[in-house]
């Protein structure tokens, strides 16, 4: 089953990836999935205690980030039958109105890529290693410890 | 709470970059790393150990800081136990709480 993982060090445009890679499957043959769900996540300009938002820094592990999120990604597309699987990330700093995340799922029906797309976002938020700091506008910055609400 | 257990002559801590040959690496991130003023270091095992090494003794023995209960382990990449045994040549990471996507 395709699947393509990709650690951005600079700003990514989420829907050119995602036409890139769905170029990429249908030259390799694979017809297109009769259902697509996709999942794309920007940095707020806030940060979590309302100020306004300088940047969003992003730390990973590097190799454990890249294996954990692939292991996370087979075990998805087996649970639900997924047939195809783009995740982009970004690493490093990150800001205001910018892309984090691209996950997209292709599969035969609707309901598996959507559980699937849902099921893979929320593990890879909270079993990928990855941490997300916080610099605001006045040089200060703040590790966040945990996720925002679903 | 984890029983405070120091490994005494198990292990010595090197100077912080050193790598040591069939040693165990250890790596911090994020707020843990700037807690505690390093990011990476290398622990050599003593060959005749009478006991395994585990995360549980090395946090301790490092004295990192918090709760080892707040953080999650990674031996090798892949997430483990505060009480598996510690080969050497092991990575040894401390993740504090994830936060990604």
């Amino acid at each position: 089953m395709p699947l393509r993982i990709t650690l951005h060090t600079t700003a990514f445009e989420p829907l050119e990836a995602l036409a890139q890679w769905q170029q990429e499957l249908l030259i390799g043959g694979q017809t297109p999935s009769a259902a697509e769900s996709l999942f794309i996540g920007r940095v707020r300009g806030e940060a979590a205690d309302g100020s306004a938002l300088a940047a969003l820094e992003l730390e990973h592990y590097p190799g454990m980030t890249e294996r954990q999120l692939e292991q996370l990604a087979q075990g998805c597309m087996a649970r639900h039958g997924a047939l195809s699987c783009l995740i982009q990330h970004r690493i490093g700093r990150v800001l205001p109105g910018e892309a984090i995340v691209l996950v997209a799922i292709g599969a035969d029906r609707r309901g598996p890529a959507q559980r699937c797309c849902q099921e893979l976002l929320e593990a890879l938020k909270h079993d990928a290693p990855f941490w997300k700091r916080e610099w605001h506008a006045d040089g200060r910055s703040t590790w966040i410890t945990g996720n925002t609400p679903l | 709470m984890l029983a405070r257990k120091p490994p005494g002559a198990l292990v010595s801590v090197a100077p912080m970059g050193e790598a040591q040959a069939n040693g165990i690496r250890i790596c911090l991130f994020a707020g843990l790393r700037e807690q505690a003023g390093w990011a990476e270091q290398h622990v050599p095992v003593a060959a005749a150990a009478q006991e395994p090494l585990t995360p549980e003794h090395l946090w301790n023995s490092l004295q990192l800081p918090g709760p080892l209960s707040s953080m999650r382990i990674a031996i090798n990449h892949q997430f483990a136990d505060p009480q598996t045994p510690l080969q050497p040549g092991d990575e040894l990471a401390f993740l504090p709480p994830i936060s990604g996507g």
